[in-house]
């Protein structure tokens, strides 16, 4: 069996649990059951999840905030606020959630089944000009920052401005936005570290959701020691990306901080717990809100969350 | 390689059919033009309120991709009437007669068939995006401010639809042509030799600069 | 068959319609379509009772091309910039740029011809469009060269060849619609078509110097104008770099503050700016809804060679044949250099028949990945790169190159478009004068393209000083 898998960019952290994943299961049916890895070449990022419910290709990632509509149940992980402080609990959220009835038969819409998260860490905020060395110092600036992570950092009194990411560091370095918000290993690959002037060390304010999915009649096919190959290996795929992004990436970051210069600033703890109890709440309750409208077991799903976060 | 061609009338219903569609068509072309204006204001407000007022315009990036499909394809309808997608005429330009309007009958149908094709693709893109039961009956949305896309998406079948009612004229047209041997057939792009279309390029350019707007009345010196 | 078998097998089948006069853009969606239906029906083995199925999922993963390619931000500068040109006539700045040149530079050896490359290098900063900017000035320069004496042919050749500065001087749709393809930023193509656009003008100007000193009957100089006169001349052409100073606001700002915005958004004010000066000049509601029917109609037309295109590209991503072809080009034993003059060539020959746009459109989807393999792929360091850059700077620097070459097949037979509409303008020279007028030029061209070959400085100084990449 052959099965195409669309991606996008270039290979890198983001991408390590597939290319792991797919390594895996050829050594493990003996070339019987292969992955093809496509960079960009079978849809457009967004139209992954379109191309999976027509049956373009057999496995693809995304996120979830590229199309809230898509997807409303899997974006209660791109709450602010979450607490969320590993990957290793990004993961275990992620895949409870994933787990959940009501998610599975929302992504079912597409003739999807989730396979595995892409965690990633906190999207803190890289910036230029005057640090903000307090929370107040974010008012009235213009920041890059989508979804639950836009609505954390307006209610800081920020401007929340859009763009697309490749445009990003431009505008950063055109005065048009100040500050960004990614994952680090984003603002290496998109260059916003290369002149800024501060990180925020533990803002903290939230992450995208990228799951892995495939093909639900496409995986219904698959000879029993194939799909075993697959599903067998997602928790050593999972193992290999967290420790990859673990050692490749977060060691890379800081020492880089270090090496450009950039001021991290670290907020204290009463000032973060302000804000979280500012903006955490109201914006899950709007969330909860949203989605009860499009039938969705809402207040369940955050629960799900919640205790699934403190019970770690 | 040409985009250009002259378009033949007469009182035959062919001919009338062709004409009152070109209206609707033009109609349309214009909206696309309007849509680019609004890219123009939509910037003037975005910079000016982000630079006088502190204040972006919220979902800039969405309302242009919005916008964009608006541009891109209500018009290609009207873009097929004038003859105006390139093509190499090359070869095709040196037919006469019957052979020249079969052989466009033959690349008209073509066209027509992958537009059908189109028209049913693009619905189901649309289609994936549009849920009766769901808030805006949006299932798919813009990244930032979350508009529904699926009125952006709607407007591609609508448009290939459109494009394809007007290739089925072409093909009628030229049918008609090869049927009759026509040597100068309405209601069809004739190809025009390179003179021509330079005439009619240059045309185009004529009276838009100084001594042109004479033209529209109101020229100053 | 395997995919690249039918990746090859389609393009040839493509390429067949193109030359037999199916419209480009359907043509490769045509045949985008028919090839995702054969790579899906070949993976089930040709079962006749799967047609149904591959017929279904190509055309919906076909029909998904259209609005999620256009639906894109980077691309709305393309009716913008199609947008200022129309604009521009209206605005009245080409009689002033000409006339503003003829004083200052008209007193060289063939002045009125100099006059006419730099005129037209200034026009070129406000139109995007070759074909448009050769049809104004060959009502505005070639009247007066006459006057004067000049010979007829050398006129009309001097303003057909001008009028391709216009493509490579931004704003140019065409150099945005290639950074698209390629998935460059814009801006930085824009920015990098500045100094090669004034290299090439410069190369022009001097060819006309040098003939017109060699053959007197060329024509004379045009002298006696004072520096009062000079200046004077300069408030009409001033709206020009009005308009540069802020598309350059917008992506870069010299002053060390902050730039204004985005390249979008610049080249979005530049068009208000030329419509609040047509609206002085008396534009009036019927200019402009001919100027936006216009617009519409030149964007759908490229638009729809964007989408149709696009989805051959689609295709060609499941057949993997731009992969395979980057391979092939990359493992032969030959001097990269030489595959790369190779390819340029090739581009010479096609651009003898295709129109510009259609022609990067069509090739470049497979010519650029080789390209890039070529200099030594996508992470190569400028130590190890072929051509002493590194990936972005070789994509900016071929896309510049390509762009020239694209210029130069409207000024070449037998379907130069720029002489075609210079002989269209001027019912007294024949199309056959435009061409002999022309040819001198494709030895200034050449000398441009072996300059931006040998000095990729010239393409790459802004881009790197600017944006800093
Ligand atoms: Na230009
Ligand atoms: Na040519």
């Amino acid at each position: 069996t052959e099965w195409n898998v669309s991606l996008w960019g270039k290979r890198r952290a983001f991408t390590e649990h597939v290319e792991k994943i797919a390594e895996l299961v050829k050594a493990k049916t003996n070339g019987e059951f292969t992955l093809n890895i496509s960079y960009g070449g079978l849809a457009k990022n967004k139209e992954n999840l379109d191309g999976i419910s027509i049956g373009a290709f057999e496995m693809a990632q995304f996120c979830a905030g590229y199309h809230a509509d898509k997807n409303p149940s899997i974006t209660v992980l791109e709450l602010p606020f979450l607490g969320v402080d590993s990957l290793e609990l990004e993961n275990k959220v992620s895949m409870a959630v994933y787990n959940h009835p009501a998610v599975q038969a929302d992504l079912a819409r597409w003739n999807a089944t989730l396979l595995m998260p892409t965690p990633l860490p906190q999207y803190n905020v890289v910036g230029v000009g005057d640090a903000p060395t307090a929370l107040s110092g974010f008012d009235g600036m213009s920041v890059r920052a989508t979804g639950g992570i836009g609505e954390a950092m307006a209610a800081l009194g920020a401007v929340p401005t859009s763009m697309s990411a490749t445009e990003v560091r431009q505008a950063m370095d055109s005065g048009v936005v100040k500050a960004v918000s990614f994952a680090p290993h984003a603002h290496m690959s998109f260059g916003t570290v290369e002149n800024a002037e501060w990180w925020t060390t533990n803002l903290n304010p939230g992450t995208v959701n990228c799951p892995v999915v495939v093909n639900t009649d496409a995986l219904a096919s698959l000879s029993d020691a194939e799909r075993d190959a697959l599903l067998g290996s997602v928790d050593e795929a999972m193992a290999y990306y967290i420790d990859f992004y673990n050692e490749k990436t977060m060691a890379k970051w800081g020492p880089l901080l270090d090496k450009k210069g950039i001021k991290q600033i670290t907020y204290d703890a009463d000032a973060i717990a302000d804000l979280k109890a500012k903006v955490a709440g109201p914006a899950a309750q709007k969330w909860i809100e949203d989605n009860k409208a499009r039938g969705l077991p809402a207040q369940e799903l955050y629960d799900l969350v919640v205790s699934t976060v403190s019970g770690s | 390689m040409a985009g250009h061609a002259s378009i033949l009338s007469d009182d035959s219903t062919l001919s009338r059919i062709d004409r009152a569609f070109f209206k609707i068509e033009s109609a349309l072309a214009l909206l696309g033009g309007l849509a680019v204006f609004s890219l123009m204001v939509l910037a003037v407000i975005s910079v000016g309120g982000r630079n006088f007022f502190n204040q972006p315009l919220p979902g800039y990036v969405d309302w242009i991709e919005q916008l964009m499909p608006v541009i891109a394809m209500i018009g290609v309808a009207y873009c097929q009437r004038l003859g105006g997608h390139i093509r190499m005429d090359i070869l095709i330009g040196r037919l006469k007669g019957r052979f020249l309007w079969g052989a466009e009958f033959f690349s008209t149908i073509l066209m027509l068939i992958v537009m059908i094709l189109l028209v049913w693709g693009s619905w189901s893109h649309f289609d994936r995006s549009f849920d009766f039961n769901a808030p805006l009956w949006s299932r798919d949305s813009s990244l930032d401010i979350r508009l529904p896309l699926w009125p952006a998406k709607l407007l591609a079948p609508i448009a290939f639809a459109i494009l394809c009612l007007r290739l089925a004229l072409h093909a009628w047209g030229y049918a008609r042509a090869f049927v009759r041997g026509d040597e100068e057939p309405v209601a069809v792009p004739l190809i025009e030799d390179p003179a021509a279309v330079a005439a009619a390029e240059a045309e185009s350019v004529s009276g838009m600069d100084d001594d042109g707007l004479a033209m529209g009345g109101n020229r100053n010196g | 068959m395997d995919s690249i078998d039918i990746g090859i097998a389609v393009s040839a089948a493509m390429l067949v319609m193109v030359v037999i006069g199916v419209r480009v853009a359907f043509a490769a969606a045509i045949a985008g379509v028919a090839g995702l239906v054969w790579i899906f029906w070949a993976k089930k083995g040709y079962d006749g009772s799967q047609f149904l199925w591959a017929l279904t999922v190509a055309v919906k993963t076909a029909g998904q091309v259209p609005h999620s390619k256009v639906a894109s931000q980077a691309l709305s500068l393309i009716p913008t910039f199609i947008l200022i040109g129309y604009l521009a006539y209206y605005a009245g700045l080409t009689k002033n740029l000409f006339e503003a040149a003829k004083r200052w530079v008209g007193w060289l050896p063939g002045g009125l011809g100099v006059s006419t490359v730099f005129a037209t290098a200034g026009f070129a900063a406000v139109s995007g469009a070759s074909v448009a900017t050769s049809a104004v000035f060959a009502r505005i320069a070639i009247p007066e060269m006459l006057k004067i004496g000049y010979d007829k042919r050398f006129a009309a050749g001097v303003v057909a060849c001008a009028g391709t500065l216009a493509s490579l001087i931004p704003p140019s749709a065409i150099l945005v619609i290639y950074a698209i393809i390629v998935e460059q930023d814009v801006g930085a193509l824009l920015l990098a078509g500045f100094l090669p656009g004034a290299f090439s003008a410069i190369i022009y100007a001097s060819l006309v110097i040098g003939m017109a000193m060699t053959f007197k009957r060329l024509g004379p100089p045009v002298s006696g104008f004072t520096w009062k006169q000079r200046f004077a001349s300069l408030p009409g052409a001033f709206p020009i770099f009005f308009v540069v100073a802020i598309i350059i606001l917008f992506i870069y700002n010299p002053f060390g503050g902050d730039a204004w915005g985005t390249p979008t958004e610049g080249g979005a004010l530049g068009a208000f700016v030329i419509f609040i000066m047509a609206l002085m000049k008396g534009m009036r509601w019927p200019q402009l809804k001919s100027a936006l029917l216009e617009t519409a109609k030149l964007s759908v037309m490229i638009f729809t060679i964007i989408w149709g295109v696009l989805i051959y590209v689609r295709f060609l991503g499941f057949a993997d044949l731009p992969g395979t072809f980057a391979e092939w080009i990359g493992s032969l034993e030959q001097s990269p250099m030489l595959t790369l003059i190779m390819i340029l060539m090739a581009y010479a020959v096609l651009g003898m028949f295709m129109d510009a746009i259609g022609m990067l459109l069509l090739t470049l989807p497979v010519v650029f990945p080789a390209v890039i393999a070529l200099n030594g792929g996508e992470g190569v360091s400028v130590a190890d790169s072929a051509f002493g850059m590194d990936a972005v700077g070789c994509a900016i620097w071929f896309g510049i190159i390509v762009v020239k070459m694209a210029e130069l097949c409207l000024i070449t037979p037998p379907i130069g478009l720029n002489c075609f509409v210079v002989a269209g303008v001027r019912p007294d020279i024949s199309v056959q004068d435009v061409f002999k007028g022309a040819s001198p030029f494709f030895v200034a061209d050449a000398l441009t393209i072996a300059g931006l070959i040998a000095f990729p400085a010239i393409t790459l100084y802004l881009p790197q000083l600017l944006l800093g990449s």
